[in-house]
């Protein structure tokens, strides 16, 4: 298996320059730059900014240094005990930012992406215990009302996107009644609104998934035997069906973490939440290319390693599968 | 649909709101008190639409960062609405009798909030810092009218001795400018003036905005900056008038758009909007009347017609353009803001005299068919679909909507709108490549000749991408000028000029509407957005 990873990690190495490269050229490609304004600077300013930013060297130069700054030229890890500072910990140096001249892309990263990732895991929490409950339910009560209730509540949560469901939930808990804030990211009560609606889409792809998953497995030979030998219902539902039966919620896992994390713009916007997904959406209408290639970088790393999660993940709970 | 069904489903959306309902009661039983819930004596909570790059009044660019830069610190002189700059850091100043030299003198009480004086060297220390290539300043050009300020910007000039700024004594800070500027003091009192402490820049370094190491001579002290949440400042006990400060603490909370804006308005946690979305300005006008406020601001929105385009380089066809829309339409019909139907360039409050309105609509329709008829186009046969390019935002969608609808009615000529990114927008109107722009004209400070030497040929702001050098040589006349009288005539000489070329159609002067609680009191606000946070004071009671 640390082969397999071994192999894994090595081959994402070129995904990841390819992402790098297409990413930073891209950028420079498209209409318009960070000093791009309605009311123009004159030609000194203009000057001025290029040579302070070094946009007056040629592209391949800056292609060049900034890959430098990317690699990393450390290994420790310990440092990220204290914060998630990856020049302290790999000196993989993002630069500053083109926006925010008195901070760099690390020190954003670091200050950000713990908030998404907050906001992510309680929502993918709302939506493994509801999404898992609800599935399981309308499986072992197939054709019942109680079928019939989970089956469309799950395809109302897929069919009313995120940004109507926030702002209709703010509009009656929040002004009507309120018991919450309508907006805001600082105390523990602020997480609930946006982690429920964030969550209750996911919470009903995972419900459907689970039933379909749960209701096929519920069919095989294996769980005839563990019904003669007298396993009680609900040892045959933890133990037996869900182990199979959840197979396709685990391969869903990957796209959906990836899609919480990189998705949360939308609620991180709603709800005013200071997250990397809403930095991240910015940066590109910012044309703050080092923020752009931060956040991207980042981004992708997390993805991969998603990704690698869930192979490792479907491996272990299918042993139909090997190592490969 | 059989109709049993449409029930049932309604049947199923009420039990998911229902469990909805349920999952959040079950959260809110643990709800802790929130700050923002009760009433905080003597805080005032902004809404804050811009995230600020930096507190730095040197590199800063937008009103948005000098909102929270203005509470920090103050310049010599600072802007008011409908009058001249009054006194801040400066109690007075003398004028020579050429125009040519302002002597600012300080006030004895000025004090950073260290403790420390707020000296004259402190000012020239940080004019050089603006001025040196090194800082990059965006907004240096305000400060082109003192004698060889650019020359040391663009590096040419290495000996700041040089440059119009001298302190003769702690107190007394001479300004040389290179010719007369009527503006001048317009141009001291804007964001860039604003003083640094250098020594502190020298010892902090890029991080001397933060709190802890922020040091100001204004009102209030940067207590907590959390990046993309909120800023709060509290009273500064230093301030010269510290007596005059009656608030406590002034937050200003990160709200992205005019919707959440709207929704922490009606849920109680900020005081004041920046703006209120298009469709809620009649709602609101109806059910809170005393809290809507409207303000007009100098800012002039326009079309840009590309004149190196056919058929767009025929000044009939740009005429019969611009007399084909009904502004009084536009402004009462789809705005709903209180705007200002423009004929002209110059906002109301920078030009003193206007050309009278043409009377009658009517006979303007007809004026503009036959113009098209003339330039070959009757009826607006043959006339090529163009492209009306817009930055994404609602506001001037449902503008430029309406104006393809009055040009298809009146001229019988289709047009397309294009919805660009707002930078990609700027960047095609700026290479030429595009048909007709919608832009917005804000000026830095409120001076006339500015605003009209964005459209002299070698200005990149030029976006109609004209020339002509009769009117080049007004403006540049109108700028010379050392006497009012004779500024007014050569602006009256050049902005009928334009406005005969019509390389652009104005559209109107926009306004701010925005929502303030009824017990804050002493609110002060230019047309530029520059703020001025002394006096304020609120009245829970």
């Amino acid at each position: 298996m640390l082969r397999f990873i071994g192999r894994r990690l090595l081959e994402s190495i070129p995904v990841m320059l390819i992402i790098i490269t297409g990413t930073f050229f891209m950028q420079r490609f498209v209409p318009g730059g960070p000093f791009t304004a309605e009311k123009a600077v004159t030609p000194e300013v203009q000057r001025n900014l290029e040579a302070y930013y070094h946009l007056n060297d040629p592209l391949w130069k800056q292609y060049r240094d900034y890959l430098w700054d990317l690699t990393p030229k450390r290994f420790h890890p310990q440092a990220l005990a204290s914060g998630l500072d990856l020049k302290a910990a790999f000196g993989i140096d993002f630069r500053p930012s083109f926006k925010y001249p008195n901070r760099t892309v690390n020190e954003i990263i670091a200050d950000k992406l713990p908030v998404s990732l907050e906001l992510g895991a309680w929502s993918l929490a709302v939506a493994l215990v509801f999404g898992l409950t609800l599935g399981i339910l309308a499986a072992i009560r197939r054709n019942t009302w109680i079928d019939y209730m989970c089956s469309s509540l799950a395809m109302v949560g897929i069919c009313v996107p995120t940004f109507v469901l926030g702002p209709l939930l703010v509009l009656a808990l929040a002004i009507h009644l309120g018991w919450f804030n309508a907006s805001g990211w600082y105390s523990p009560i602020d997480r609930v609104l946006p982690c429920a609606t964030l969550g209750s889409v996911y919470a009903a792809y995972i419900a459907r998934l689970t039933r379909g998953g749960v209701l096929e497995v519920l069919n095989q030979d294996y769980i005839r035997t563990a019904r003669a030998k007298g396993a009680s219902e609900t040892r045959i539902i933890l133990k037996h069906a869900l182990r199979g039966g959840l197979l396709p919620v685990v391969s869903f896992l990957g796209p959906a973490v990836a899609g919480i994390l990189t998705g949360s713009f939308v609620i991180e916007t709603i709800f005013q939440i200071p997250g990397l997904g809403r930095e991240f959406v910015n940066s590109a209408f910012n044309r703050d290319y080092t923020l752009v290639l931060g956040t991207v970088i980042l981004y992708a790393g997390l993805i991969v390693i998603c990704n690698l999660a869930v192979d490792v993940v479907q491996v272990w709970l299918n042993p139909k599968l090997k190592f490969e | 649909m059989p109709p049993g069904r449409d029930k049932l489903n309604l049947r199923r959306s009420g039990a998911h709101l229902g469990l909805m309902v349920l999952l959040l009661l079950a959260g809110a039983c643990s709800r802790p008190e929130s700050d923002r819930f009760a009433p905080v004596p003597n805080v005032l909570r902004i809404s804050q639409r811009n995230e600020p790059s930096d507190l730095d009044p040197a590199t800063a660019a937008l009103p948005d960062e000098f909102f929270i830069i203005r509470a920090l610190s103050e310049g010599l002189v600072v802007p008011v609405r409908g009058a001249d700059p009054q006194p801040a850091a400066a109690a007075s100043w003398d004028i020579s009798a050429d125009g040519l030299r302002y002597t600012f003198h300080l006030r004895p009480d000025g004090v950073w909030s260290n403790g420390e004086a707020v000296t004259a060297q402190d000012f020239v220390d940080s004019f050089r810092r603006v001025l040196s290539p090194a800082t990059a300043a965006r907004k240096a050009e305000l400060f082109f009218s003192v004698k060889n300020a650019r020359a040391f910007l663009s590096g040419n000039l290495k000996d700041f001795n040089a440059v119009g700024f001298h302190a003769t004594d702690a107190r007394t800070l001479i300004v040389t400018l290179d010719r007369p500027s009527l503006g001048f003091l317009r141009y001291a009192a804007s964001g860039p003036w604003i003083p640094v402490n250098p020594r502190v820049v020298q010892r902090e370094g890029r991080t001397w905005t933060s709190p802890g190491s922020y040091v100001g001579n204004g009102p209030y002290l940067l207590q907590e900056w959390l990046p993309g949440q909120r800023i709060i400042v509290r009273k500064n006990p230093l301030y010269r008038q510290a007596a005059a400060i009656h608030l406590q603490e002034i937050r200003f909370i990160r709200l992205d758009d005019g919707e959440s804006e709207d929704r922490s308005y009606r849920a109680g946690e900020i005081d004041l909007t920046m703006g209120v979305p298009e469709d809620k300005l009649r709602v609101y006008a109806k059910d809170r009347p005393n809290e809507l406020h409207r303000a007009a601001l100098l800012e002039t929105r326009y079309l840009a017609f590309n004149t190196q385009r056919e058929p767009l380089n025929d000044s009939r066809v740009r005429q019969a353009l611009s007399l084909a829309l009904d502004r009084q339409r536009l402004v009462h019909d789809v705005l709903h803001g209180g705007q200002i139907p423009a004929r002209w360039i110059l906002p109301g409050a920078t030009s003193n005299e206007h050309p009278a309105l043409p009377s009658g609509y009517d006979r303007e329709q007809e004026q503009a068919r036959a113009l098209l008829r003339a330039a070959g186009f009757p009826n607006g046969q043959n006339f090529p679909r163009l492209e009306l390019s817009e930055p994404v935002s609602w506001q001037s969608t449902l503008v430029l909507e309406a104006i393809q609808a009055m040009w298809k009615q009146t001229l019988g000529i289709e047009m397309a709108i294009a919805v660009r990114e707002a930078r990609v927008h700027v960047a095609a109107l700026r290479s030429g490549r595009y048909d007709i722009g919608f832009i917005t004209l804000i000026p830095d400070v409120d001076d006339p000749v500015a605003v009209l030497r964005d459209f002299t040929t070698a200005s990149p702001n030029n976006y109609p991408h004209w020339s002509d050098r009769n009117y080049d040589a007004l403006v540049e006349q109108a700028g010379q000028s050392g006497d009012p009288g004779a500024q007014r005539h050569f602006l009256r000489e050049a902005q009928a000029r334009l406005l005969d070329a019509q390389p652009l159609a104005p559209l109107y002067f926009n306004t701010q509407n925005w929502l303030m609680r009824p017990y804050v009191h002493g609110w002060q606000q230019d047309a530029l957005w520059n703020r001025y946070y002394p006096g304020l004071w609120l009245d829970k009671r």
